[in-house]
């Protein structure tokens, strides 16, 4: 619909007259034909699994005796609701979340933005060699690059344990691990980020500042990121919300260490439930509780970002 | 409007088309032994299993078969999602004819209503399995499922280590502790073997050994004991193996224990019988290495544990039900099955006669010692009684988290077990199942 409306501006008729109704009626439907895959596609693959979802999470499956002789479906109300609250795992997974969001957000965008301006310096050669080499793991399939990482942790196998002198996989050492994975992961995506909105800071303020005496960590300081900060919030909100459905990165390493349990983030207590214990109640309601805290973060970074680039 | 009948007519042909090459790519693989398409009026049934070489036995079955066609669909190993796969058919009503179930995992499936009865269907066969596989499809009585084979946990050791420094054979688990340090003090690096926590499977096995199941149905009621005695004693033996660190922490079949294995670092392993072709494969440049023996027992008391161990079971929605029922019978009975997993494989079948025709088809020459289908018989008939529960996947994982910490020091063995027993029992009854703690009334 927004798309709309700067074509319909340089329209010069008398408003309200049949023929500009009925050119707008002709614009309102051809929008909606145009619209028409998309809201299929919504309304398929999103809005029905969503409240089907919430459907699943009102009941549960009831078995007596044995069990042998089959389950029968009970609407509890919001029974499973209370029960994902009330336990433990579930906060306990969210707990490994925020821990991994501490030390997974600051490193990340640290390490993205200095690299994005680095690039955008005058000091790289061979830049694009460099932004591809920072992007590639990007490219690699998150399980694959799990499973690289967990050999490189594997304490017989690999090295980092003589390395570091500590065993990556250890309790105390395995969160900062994954949050290593998934840095290696993202950094190069957000640096490209970054480095696109960087070409879009007018080459005259960097100039001006360069004139008024400033060196190249002032101006990167005081006149491009600043510029940027938009692009740092919607990409801050992103990995908020990756972090919180951390998921890939832990599931591999569980094979390799009895540390990972089988909840240890919020989204492997939704695959525990649905597909370990065959609970979809349960699971259908830690998802809607997991996409209900999604949401409440974003809004509180969104929120957050407009108040400070006010 | 026109042009609609065109492109019908051009469907049709290229439709034709499609078909008259699958047929020719068909014909193709004839010369390969399989028929990819039924034959006129055949019934075909749908399998989902993952079982290694199911291609090959579906292949020799079609190849045989005018009345019953079988067509194959390989799905991710049980745990890593074929259960969560069947389990979702089965509740969408689209379940195969025929779901592959281990014994382990059967009365779970059983939760879901979605197997058929089998016990008429079987009767007839049941002095012919190997008795711990016939208790393994029939959990409270009823027959519920196929065997396909059994899966005793067996000692494999580096008899060439053992013998050159002098090291006994341990055949109680007070001689493996004196292994352990003797292995520990001849190569401070090597360990005697591993003791994996994060594998629920592999500790139910060896808890299966102390002779206390941790289910038992009784009439109408679950009877939960997963704190018993036995499994208590095999925990604190443990734990004092793990605290006086004499045995390796690592999961079996990652790379880290395949190097191990192969570089001296771990003498042993407490595996089950289908290790015999785990070892063969990761490790085969280490023949004439490895020996086989019995499990070391509690006391001298022969007792032999389990992990693992196939059966497959048919829907109750199937519309071909005896047809599936006439396929599972050809694969868990008719010898030429064995035959042919002997080529790449080497099977322990369930169904006794076909043990002695894969005892005659297996060629030999990796292990020491005495022949592997000697040992392996040996173990199956020590195995004790026991019975799967309901939540028996689930308490897999389970184990796995709440071993976790012991190796930290977080916490004990036997303290887990106390809190998987309860966790166990609270997941029952929420499910809405009769339970009793403890042992038998």
């Amino acid at each position: 619909m927004s798309v709309l409306a700067p074509e319909r501006a340089p329209v010069q008729e008398t408003p309200g007259s049949p023929e500009v109704i009925g050119r707008a009626r002709k614009k309102d439907f051809a929008g909606l034909v145009l619209a028409v895959p998309f809201l299929v596609l919504l309304v398929s693959t999103v809005l029905v699994p969503v409240l089907y979802a919430l459907y699943l999470s009102l009941f549960t499956e009831r078995l007596q005796g044995l069990g042998f002789s089959g389950p029968e479906h009970v609407f509890v109300w919001l029974g499973n609701y209370v029960s994902v609250l009330a336990d433990n795992a579930f906060h306990a997974g969210l707990g490994n979340v925020a821990l991994f969001a501490l030390v997974h957000i600051p490193s990340m965008l640290i390490g993205s933005l200095v690299l994005a301006l680095l690039l955008d310096s005058a000091v790289v050669r061979l830049r694009q060699m460099w932004s591809l080499a920072v992007f590639v793991p990007y490219a690699v399939p998150v399980v694959i690059g799990g499973l690289i990482w967990a050999y490189l942790y594997s304490p017989t196998i690999g090295p980092i344990k003589n390395l570091l002198g500590v065993d990556p996989l250890s309790d105390a050492a395995v969160l900062p691990s994954i949050a290593n994975i998934a840095t290696w992961q993202w950094v190069g995506y957000n640096m490209i980020i970054f480095y696109t909105a960087l070409q879009a800071v007018p080459k005259e303020i960097v100039e001006a500042a360069r004139a008024d005496g400033a060196g190249g960590f002032r101006t990167a300081w005081s006149i491009k990121i600043p510029m940027i900060r938009p692009t740092v919030f919607v990409a801050v909100v992103f990995t908020v919300i990756g972090s919180l459905q951390l998921f890939t990165e832990p599931m591999v390493l569980r094979g390799f260490t009895g540390t990972v349990t089988s909840t240890w983030t919020p989204s492997m207590y939704v695959y525990e439930a649905a597909f370990v214990a065959g609970d979809n109640g349960r699971a259908a309601a830690a998802s809607v509780l997991l996409a209900v805290i999604c949401a409440l973060l974003s809004a509180v970074v969104m929120r957050f970002s407009t108040r400070r680039s006010r | 409007m026109e042009l609609s009948p065109a492109l019908q007519t051009r469907g049709l042909s290229r439709r034709g088309f499609l078909r008259a090459s699958a047929a020719l790519g068909a014909a193709g693989l004839v010369g390969g032994c399989t028929a990819t398409a039924a034959p006129p009026g055949a019934t075909t049934v749908t399998i989902w299993s993952w079982l290694t070489g199911m291609d090959k036995y579906v292949a020799a079955f079609n190849a045989t078969q005018r009345n019953v066609f079988v067509e194959l669909r390989v799905i991710a190993a049980g745990l890593s999602g074929g259960y969560a796969q069947q389990t979702n058919a089965i509740r969408a009503h689209n379940a195969p004819d025929v779901l592959h179930v281990e014994y382990q995992g059967l009365p779970q499936i059983l939760l879901t209503g979605g197997l058929r009865d089998l016990t008429a269907d079987m009767a007839d066969l049941e002095s012919q399995y190997s008795p711990a596989a016939w208790r393994g499809v029939r959990p409270d009585g009823r027959t519920w499922g196929v065997p396909m084979d059994l899966a005793p946990m067996v000692f494999y050791y580096r008899k060439d280590l053992f013998d050159q420094h002098g090291i006994p054979l341990p055949r109680t688990w007070d001689e493996f502790r004196t292994a352990a340090a003797a292995v520990k003090q001849v190569d401070p690096q090597a360990r005697i073997c591993s003791f994996p926590l994060n594998d629920g499977s592999f500790f139910a096995g060896m808890s299966w050994q102390a002779g206390d199941p941790w289910w038992t149905a009784q009439g109408d009621t679950w009877a939960v004991d997963i704190a018993g005695e036995g499994t208590l004693r095999t925990g604190t033996f443990w734990q004092s193996m793990i605290s006086e660190n004499l045995v390796a922490g690592v999961v079996h079949g990652t790379q880290d224990w395949i190097a191990g294995m192969h570089d001296g670092k771990l003498w042993g392993l407490l595996g089950a019988s289908w290790s015999v072709g785990t070892l063969g494969r990761s490790i085969p440049k280490d023949t004439g290495r490895w020996a086989m023996a019995t499990m070391p027992t509690w006391n001298g008391t022969p007792a032999n544990g389990v992990q693992g161990g196939t059966a497959f079971g048919i829907s109750a929605e199937s519309k071909a039900p005896e047809a599936a029922m006439t396929f599972l019978r050809w694969l868990s009975t008719n010898p030429d099955v064995p035959k042919i997993g002997s080529t790449f494989t080497t099977p322990f079948p369930a169904h006794l006669p076909n043990r002695a025709v894969a005892r005659q088809a297996y060629k030999g020459g990796y292990f020491l010692g005495d022949p592997v289908y000697d040992v392996l018989d040996e173990a199956a008939k020590r195995v004790p009684d026991w019975t799967w529960g309901p939540n028996a996947l689930r308490l897999f994982s389970t184990i796995s988290d709440s071993f976790g910490p012991v190796r930290g020091g977080g916490t004990t063995l036997p303290e887990a077990l106390k809190k998987i027993q309860q966790h166990a029992v609270a997941d029952m009854r929420a499910k809405g199942l009769s339970v009793r703690e403890g042992k038998t009334a």
